[in-house]
């Protein structure tokens, strides 16, 4: 398989930055949504989440400074404005880390032969993974 | 109040209608859509189409297999083909017929592609295909209405609809 040039990686990284963030705005919005008897666990659940995921972003935004490039970051998000059962919320965040998940799967799946950086998508490819395990289990009644 | 129950009522959004598209068109050109082809093709993340997605697969409109690979149900197909086809008429009448910019006729033709009404696009299909085949009567109409007002600078003072109602003065703010 060809080696991307460090211009598509650096593109495929920042895609990655933006999505990481984008799920940290998300999980800080919905550990403020959500309602119920649960609550109180669910917002624990959830602010682990959003500090999770903005230290990936870091993570990211390092490894495209080390590339030699500046991280660039475009986001567009917009949250409603209503209240969200414990289910929903946990929903919500199992859908943008499964999305995040196949981001890095996506992007192993291109890098093949560049071992340092298949080494560091396979250690943040484990790290979802585990995000996305704990929310399943969550979510399983 | 009626026209908003109905505009809330509307099936999609203009998001979701983008959505949809975008899984067609993906369809379409390589045979296969997913997740993040769409997030690639409408410049928002990953993250982002799961999210819009979720509805559009609670009303059936959107298939995911296991594969992760999306198609467009049935009915999801034929509110694409609807929403296309009320586009391209919308952009037609806008450019062929009030004279507007292309590019701009284009951006408003997509504005409103998913909230016209099938009787409303059935009629502005009537009435395009009405100039198509009479061309003369149609260049005739349009011809006088160009005289009428030769440089889009509507006479409000002049014109018998804005002195009842003072459209323009709504319309330019």
């Amino acid at each position: 398989m060809p080696t991307l040039s460090t211009e598509e990686i650096t593109h495929e990284l920042n895609r990655i930055f933006a999505e990481e963030v984008e799920a940290a705005l998300r999980y800080l919005h919905l550990a403020s949504a959500v309602r119920g008897l649960d609550r109180l666990v669910v917002e624990r659940v959830l602010k682990e989440g959003f500090a999770n995921t903005i230290h990936h972003a870091g993570v990211i935004a390092r490894k495209i400074r080390a590339l030699g490039q500046v991280p660039r970051l475009q986001v567009n998000l917009s949250c409603p404005g209503e209240p969200l059962s414990a289910r929903e919320a946990l929903g919500t965040a199992l859908t943008v880390e499964e999305a995040a998940l196949e981001g890095y799967q996506e992007l192993l799946s291109r890098v093949e032969g560049d071992v340092p950086l298949e080494e560091f998508i396979r250690s943040q490819i484990a790290t979802e993974s585990e995000h996305v395990a704990q929310l399943k289990e969550l979510l399983t009644e | 109040m009626d026209t908003w129950k109905e505009f809330d009522q509307n099936v999609v959004s203009h998001s979701a209608a983008h959505h949809l598209m975008a899984v067609d068109d993906l369809i379409q050109r390589l045979g296969y859509a997913r997740v993040s082809d769409v997030a690639r093709g409408l410049s928002i993340t990953r993250g982002s189409v799961s999210i819009s997605l979720q509805p559009l697969k609670k009303a059936g409109l959107v298939v995911q297999d296991e594969n992760r690979h999306l198609r467009l149900s049935e009915r999801g197909q034929t509110l694409v083909d609807a929403i296309k086809a009320k586009r391209h008429l919308a952009q037609r009448l806008f450019a062929e017929v009030l004279g507007v910019d292309p590019e701009q006729a284009e951006i408003d033709a997509c504005k409103m592609e998913h909230l016209v009404s099938k009787d409303t696009a059935r009629r502005l299909s009537s009435f395009l295909g009405f100039l198509e085949a009479n061309p003369s009567i149609g260049r005739k109409l349009l011809a006088a209405w160009r005289e009428y007002d030769q440089n889009n600078e509507h006479d409000a003072d002049s014109c018998p609809i804005c002195k009842a109602e003072r459209i323009a003065d709504s319309i330019t703010p």
